[in-house]
């Protein structure tokens, strides 16, 4: 499938500009910092990296305002209703977003979402013996797209994945409430982010990233935490973990 | 379970004076016929309050806390939930009830509505009274009253984050009130994420009034809507509407500051007491001022393209983190009205106003109000507990607000709002008394804007700039606040098609131009039946003196005053077309009839 262009691109017209350039600067999730303004994120490539290049949703956190537009798009593709036996895009319900934001006080948004980390903590803890034929665990990476998917008919419901995702990187991971078996993994949605279709801010991009990014695979209060100093001169969001 | 697409059919009751709670099936007509947000809430208010004179502190008071049938849905702004309530602010001139008061409803933005929507309920009714401060913990079906003894006193800054911190999750969106609404400051407003608030209409003063600091709300499910590819199609429709809107990318770099000058170059501004309409220093205080030397990042509410709110950072001696604003109402009601135009003083105000929980508008009317009566020499410095209250005098403003909040000495009598005031101090201090019903006029001037007066004149809860200048927007405007959409995006004119649309497709009744209008005049005039039965007649309709006697002397509308034969002329027309009693203002039985009220 083509990708469809972004639904808007409110950049930074009639603003002050030095002042939005400065904050903007802050914001961005990574290495991108210098080039992303005067190149856009799309063209970068990161040739020098030795690591896998992966596609990830990029955050622009100066950008992002919190409305949780992205949460509602990822449900609705990623939660699909079937009608009149027809699958269509479900309601948006947020409780199924793969994709979330943390919304802290001062104001930082950050929208959280898999890091689609090359060394896989997640799957690297993941106590279920390999299959002999694929040599895949509960959980592994799939091979064409790299996205993280999870096996429930093998999945033991240990909960080891979201543990090590939280300790270790983002903590997207949540296991299910009842089930224990993880959740909330990124599919990039067959290579068409619907969050980054439908972010009216132009926030989130879907780009190639390497893990030296200033905030790879952070959580979100780490994240808020820098930005809030940044932004405000505050580190203090009261004390949630 | 009423079965009924688009909503749950339940409300959630709870009595804090039992500790009971219970879900509350709403009768499906009932849904037909007043929607949900302001209109449900209003059909739930004439039913519990069976006679009038209810006290508005007493717990038998409901406080209702009413999302739409759009709240919870990915519809672009639908964020609103509407606070209703019987007013604790306004009165009649006349009336055989000692406690008569107008009804009250108070909007706000954020994720609260679509949060108790996703807890599966269409609103949240509070009666009764606490023994003690508590607050109220709903997360999906289970509920639980808890002991917030420990939180009395504390501002509504700090209190957003020590709740979320006690709850551990912060998932939970809040609502809550600050010093100003436990100590029963008849403006009290409820804030949300510390820096979004119902302001008006004393919303905060009733929560306080049942000792009920705040409601933690959390839900995992969402209602149905009625038919899924039509409401597919039309929120398309409606994201398309907007994306290409130039308002709403307006709206986006300065959100309503961009006003404060549009509206002081028109001569509609509230500065000096209402006594201009013009504020030669507003873009001091202007939304260019902020952008580019305050805003830090532009904020929306729940699926909101438009992101109106600000937030940012002032240095210096009021220096501070600054969660909203300016915007226009609190930017010129602290700025412009007080002759403020110190941006970093002015930011200060605001938020010690959030903070403190107390309304942005009428608190900056009061203080206008106090600083014209000083100048005028008709109060003294003794009188102000000794706070030079000067025009622009930023310091005098802030321990004025503070004593408001905390009801200490002067405090005590301007918590009570101008009408209160001006009777004290008496000299004539009424003309320039800027209320109607006792409720404070907000930031849109007059002089030269008679159908904004009307607005004012004939709103249901008091002076209030939202309500609408002729009666098409006033039914117009109660059914956006009953289907949880915000106002601002419908400015856009392409949103209308997609919105009727939506609302069709949720609910399964079709809504076209004239249906949706005539539902907004059933709410208006449900809101008018209990008003009229308080005892509200045409004299209580009426402007302040200042409007018709005190013409602008600077501005491009100098000279601009309104004319008083002018004005009852168009209020006697408005009666006639509403279909109400020109003298009484009672509603006529043939329109109650047409509206099927004449039942209830």
């Amino acid at each position: 499938m083509d990708r469809e262009k972004k639904e808007t691109d409110r950049s930074n017209k009639g603003t002050n500009f030095t002042r939005r350039e400065f904050i903007k600067g802050i914001g961005i999730g990574g290495g991108a910092v210098v080039l992303f303004g005067q190149f856009g994120v799309h063209g970068l490539a990161w040739a020098l990296s030795g690591d896998p290049q992966l596609k990830m949703v990029l955050v622009d956190y100066a950008k992002c305002t919190g409305c949780r537009t992205c949460e509602a798009a990822c449900s609705s593709r990623n939660r699909p209703v079937s009608i009149d036996h027809q699958e269509l895009p479900g309601l948006g319900n947020p409780r199924y977003a793969n994709i979330r934001v943390h919304s802290f006080n001062p104001d930082v948004d950050v929208p959280s979402v898999c890091a689609m980390c090359a060394d896989t903590p997640c799957v690297k803890a993941c106590p279920v013996d390999p299959d002999s034929k694929t040599g895949r665990r509960a959980l592994y990476r799939d091979q064409a797209t790299h996205t993280i998917y999870n096996d429930p008919g093998r999945c033991i419901g240990c909960r080891s994945c979201a543990k090590a995702c939280a300790g270790q990187r983002t903590g997207v991971i949540i296991p299910n409430p009842a089930t224990g078996k993880p959740e909330r993994m990124c599919t990039l949605c067959g290579g068409d982010p619907q969050c980054v279709k439908r972010c009216p801010f132009g926030a989130l991009s879907y780009v190639e990233v390497r893990r030296d990014r200033k905030f790879y695979g952070l959580g979100p209060e780490k994240i808020a935490a820098e930005l809030g100093k940044s932004w405000y001169g505050i580190a203090d969001f009261g004390g949630i973990k | 379970m009423s079965g009924k697409p688009g909503y749950h059919g339940v409300i959630l009751n709870i009595d804090l004076s039992t500790g009971k709670s219970e879900k509350v099936v709403v009768p499906p007509e009932d849904l037909d016929n007043f929607v949900g947000g302001q209109g449900l809430g209003m059909k739930i208010l004439w039913d519990r309050l069976k006679k009038p004179g209810v006290n508005p502190l007493s717990p038998d008071n409901p406080l209702m806390f009413m999302p739409g049938p759009f709240s919870g849905l990915p519809v672009p702004s639908s964020s609103r939930t509407c606070v209703v309530t019987k007013s604790p602010i306004t009165s009649p001139v006349k009336s055989d009830y000692p406690h008569a008061s107008t009804v009250s409803y108070s909007n706000i933005g954020g994720f609260f509505g679509p949060e108790i929507r996703f807890a599966g309920y269409d609103g949240i009714v509070i009666t009764g009274k606490a023994t003690e401060l508590c607050y109220v913990v709903i997360d999906d079906g289970k509920v639980e009253i808890r002991d917030a003894k420990k939180f009395r006193g504390m501002r509504t800054d700090a209190f957003d984050k020590a709740i979320l911190s006690e709850l551990g999750d912060r998932r939970f969106k809040t609502v809550y009130i600050g010093p100003a609404g436990e100590n029963l400051v008849p403006y009290s407003s409820i804030l949300h994420t510390a820096g979004r608030a119902a302001g008006r209409g004393g919303v905060g003063c009733v929560m306080g009034s049942k000792n009920l600091k705040a409601i933690a709300v959390k839900g995992s499910g969402q209602p149905d809507v009625a038919d899924h590819k039509r409401f597919l199609a039309a929120i398309e429709k409606a994201r398309l509407a907007l994306r290409n809107s130039a308002f709403a990318k307006a709206m986006a770099e300065q959100g309503t500051a961009r006003a404060i000058v549009g509206n002081s170059n028109a001569g509609t501004e509230a500065v000096r007491n209402y006594r201009e309409g013009t504020f030669p220093e507003a873009d001091k205080i202007s939304g260019d001022a902020a952008r580019r030397d305050v805003w830090v990042k532009d904020i929306a509410c729940y699926c909101c393209p438009l992101a109106c709110k600000k937030s940012g950072v002032t240095r210096g001696k009021y220096g501070g983190i600054v969660h909203d604003g300016p915007e226009y109402e609190t930017g010129v009601m602290l700025g412009s009205n007080l002759l403020i135009s110190d941006m970093p003083g002015l930011l200060k105000a605001i938020y010690t106003l959030d903070d403190l929980g107390l309304d942005q508008i009428s608190t900056g009317n009061v203080i206008g109000f106090l600083m014209e009566a000083y100048e005028k020499g008709l109060i003294d410095r003794n009188f102000l507990d000794g706070i030079d209250l000067k025009w622009g005098n930023v310091d005098a403003t802030l321990a004025m607000i503070e004593k408001i909040a905390a009801r200490d000495g002067v405090g005590d009598l301007a918590a009570q709002g101008v009408r209160a005031l001006s009777r004290q101090i008496g000299q004539r201090s009424e003309k320039f008394a800027i209320h109607v019903k006792g409720h404070e006029l907000a930031a849109h001037n007059i002089q030269a804007n008679q159908p904004r007066g009307l607005s004012y004149a004939t709103a249901q809860r008091g002076a209030c700039h939202m309500s609408g200048d002729n009666i098409a927007m006033q039914n117009k405007r109660a059914m956006l606040d009953s289907i949880g959409l915000c106002l601002f995006p419908t400015f856009e004119p392409k949103l209308e098609e997609p919105m009727l649309s939506l609302l069709s497709a949720i609910t399964g009744r079709e809504y076209d131009k004239a249906e949706f209008e005539k539902t907004g005049e059933r709410i208006f005039n449900l809101e008018k039946m209990f008003n009229y039965r308080e005892g509200f007649r045409r004299e209580d309709d009426r402007l302040p003196d200042r409007f018709f006697e005190d013409a602008f002397t600077i501005g491009p509308k100098k000279g601009s005053v309104l004319d008083r034969n002018q004005f009852d002329a168009m209020l006697t027309q408005y009666y006639k077309d509403r279909g109400w009693d020109t003298e009484t203002t009672k509603p006529g039985k043939l329109k109650l009839k047409e509206l099927g009220l004449d039942s209830i």
